[in-house]
């Protein structure tokens, strides 16, 4: 409020913030320095790493496959024993090949980019035409268009989970590869449509009339003024909106896990390292630095189109 | 065709929206009204089922797991709406002051929100490891509090603590975001009235902040609870022992003895009880 602060004041003010500061970034550093630390140096509450280890970022990258998987030296001299066939020599190789195969990342990764950009894509494209009608044009029963948009955003998708695969089943997309990735597709549409069409909608209104009304005096329909007016003044907040839509998608664990459990070269990021998490041991660095990897794109876009991001939150209302 | 302005553009609204609409219908209101239907079947993950009327409901309310779920969804949600609001306060409060660097600062505190829940649960479980995680060192090692590390993520009473506070990590910032924006609102002259008047900085944040922000509160309190029923990822890859409504019901549709009926009368309360929250935001939030 004023200036006048004593210094005291001023030092508990400088405490306060670095308080939240603290709290807001730890868990931040944490996984970078994990990511950056080998094992032995994992228990030590030190964040800066004794000996900075890069390996896990070079694996999950694909810069070094990790070499010859290694076989216990008993187990490498009972496959000396003449007696056993070739066959089951293979088999023997073959458990120890599946278990400490490398961490797919990238696989992951791109899964999950494809599947979220779609959605993302296909969601905001229907969304800018929905959203335009009800928030710009009169007609009957536009109102409860509204509404209605308003009561499915805030359904979340846990509600659905056993209808909607239940349908999956009863048409026999489940079943097949193609058909489980088409219904999930489908579903990250509808779990971002309604945000989409609520966030426009409030945007759209706020962009003056008078602009669109002077389009259509020099004779442009309403579908020009679509293209030529509204998408152009709304560029930030269509970012705004593709961000979000790809993060919810981006995050989703609950379908995937469902829909693609069997399939596992489609595993997404979330499913793809909870099941390395909860299926292997010692492999914090390879979890943190995937973190980093997956934190790193949302925080380029966080830093250049931070100040649309809060903007599109206050003039869009807020999403969830 | 000679339709009048009024009837073109009431064709053209609803040309645009038709697509939206037949996604939602076929897709959300569809599988809403089917979920009720379901829970009146004995449903077989193969898609096979029986009807067998109320008998799944007469089953939840004997279900003491389903009551254990209820109280472990009723304390996640009144400790990560507590916590995220009056964290959202206080940093409000706090950053509407003035010293260096505000502007990033502010831009920080924004960061747990916007990171994916993917990105960051593992660092917290990393924290939280009975291992090698800071907080057991804390606890065991420099303040001695207790004498064993203890694995907190693994007993689902003490992680449903955890994933509250992850929660209010993750979401104070949205709260403090409309707290702010309506705390610079608020007219320079009033506190100077309230000062005049004899307040203290206390006083003048009951008597002038607090009712100024009131309505801010309440919307965030009534839609955070909406949002928080609805989470799914943020309690289940940090903790999966901890069993809100949602998780309970992805367990007993997907896992173990799985059974998809029962499972969809489960969303069938929870969707009662949500269709509740949304017409009081409706009514009192929005005043339609």
């Amino acid at each position: 409020m004023t200036n006048r602060r004593t210094i005291p004041q001023n030092l508990l003010l400088a405490l306060a913030i670095c308080a939240v500061l603290l709290f807001c970034l730890f868990p931040f550093v944490q996984i970078l320095s994990t990511s950056l630390k080998h094992q032995i140096d994992w228990g030590n509450p030190s964040l800066i790493p004794i000996k900075v280890n890069l390996e896990a970022y070079k694996e999950l990258l694909g810069i070094v496959k990790k070499e010859e998987t290694q076989i216990p030296e008993t187990i490498k001299r009972l496959l000396d024993n003449p007696l056993i066939t070739e066959e089951k020599k293979e088999e023997i190789l073959e458990t120890y090949r599946s278990t400490s195969d490398v961490f797919p990342f990238l696989r992951y990764f791109l899964n999950s980019f494809l599947l979220s950009t779609s959605a993302a894509s296909i969601s905001l494209f229907l969304a800018v035409f929905g959203a335009y009608s009800f928030s710009r044009l009169r007609f009957k029963g536009r109102k409860i268009v509204q509404r209605g948009v308003l009561f499915v955003y805030m359904v979340g998708g846990v509600l659905l989970m056993v209808p909607l695969y239940q349908i999956s089943v009863k048409i026999g997309l489940a079943k097949s590869i193609w058909g489980s990735l088409l219904s999930l597709l489908f579903i990250y549409i509808i779990q971002t449509l309604p945000v989409s069409l609520y966030m426009l909608g409030n945007y759209f209104r706020s962009i003056p009339y008078s602009i669109e009304e002077a389009a259509a005096m020099d004779g442009c329909s309403r579908l020009e003024a679509i293209y030529l007016i509204i998408l152009p003044l709304s560029v930030p907040m269509l970012m705004t909106v593709f961000i979000y839509c790809f993060i919810i998608a981006w995050n989703e664990y609950l379908f995937a896990s469902v829909f693609l459990r069997q399939f596992h070269d489609f595993y997404t990021i979330p499913l793809g390292l909870q099941s390395l998490f909860v299926s292997k041991n010692a492999i914090w660095d390879r979890i943190m630095s995937a973190s980093m990897l997956t934190l790193l794109p949302v925080i380029l876009c966080f830093t250049f189109a931070m100040r649309h991001l809060t903007g599109g939150l206050s003039e869009g209302g807020v999403k969830e | 065709m000679d339709l009048s302005i009024a009837q073109r553009e009431s064709r053209l609204g609803w040309q645009l929206i038709a697509p939206s609409i037949g996604v939602i219908g076929l897709l959300i209101i569809y599988p809403i009204l089917y979920n009720i239907y379901l829970s009146f079947f004995d449903v077989r993950l193969s898609g096979e089922k029986f009807f067998i009327g109320l008998a799944n409901y007469e089953r939840l309310l004997k279900d003491t797991a389903f009551y254990g779920s209820l109280l472990t969804t009723f304390i996640y949600l009144v400790g990560s709406i507590a916590g995220s609001t009056i964290v959202g306060l206080l940093v409000a409060l706090l950053m509407n002051m003035r010293f260096p660097f505000r502007n990033i600062v502010r831009t920080i505190i924004l960061l747990p929100y916007f990171a994916p829940v993917i990105s960051v649960v593992f660092g917290w479980q990393f924290i939280f490891d009975p291992v090698n995680g800071i907080y057991n060192h804390l606890v065991v090692e420099t303040f001695g509090l207790t004498d064993n590390r203890y694995n907190l993520i693994g007993d689902p009473e003490t992680a449903l603590l955890v994933v509250i506070l992850f929660d209010t990590w993750k979401h104070f910032p949205i709260s403090y975001l409309l707290i702010i924006s309506k705390l610079q609102s608020i007219n320079r002259d009033q506190y100077e009235a309230a000062a005049m008047d004899g307040c203290g900085p206390i006083g003048r944040f009951f008597h002038v902040t607090l009712p100024e922000i009131y309505f801010v509160l309440g919307t965030l309190v009534i839609l955070r609870l909406i949002w928080n029923l609805n989470k799914f990822e943020e309690i289940f890859l940090l903790a999966p022992n901890v069993q809100t409504l949602p998780i309970f019901t992805y367990y007993t549709a997907f896992t173990g003895i799985i059974d998809q009926g029962f499972a969809a009368s489960i969303a069938v309360v929870q969707f009662i009880i949500l269709s509740f929250l949304i017409i009081f935001y409706v009514k009192k939030v929005l005043k339609w």
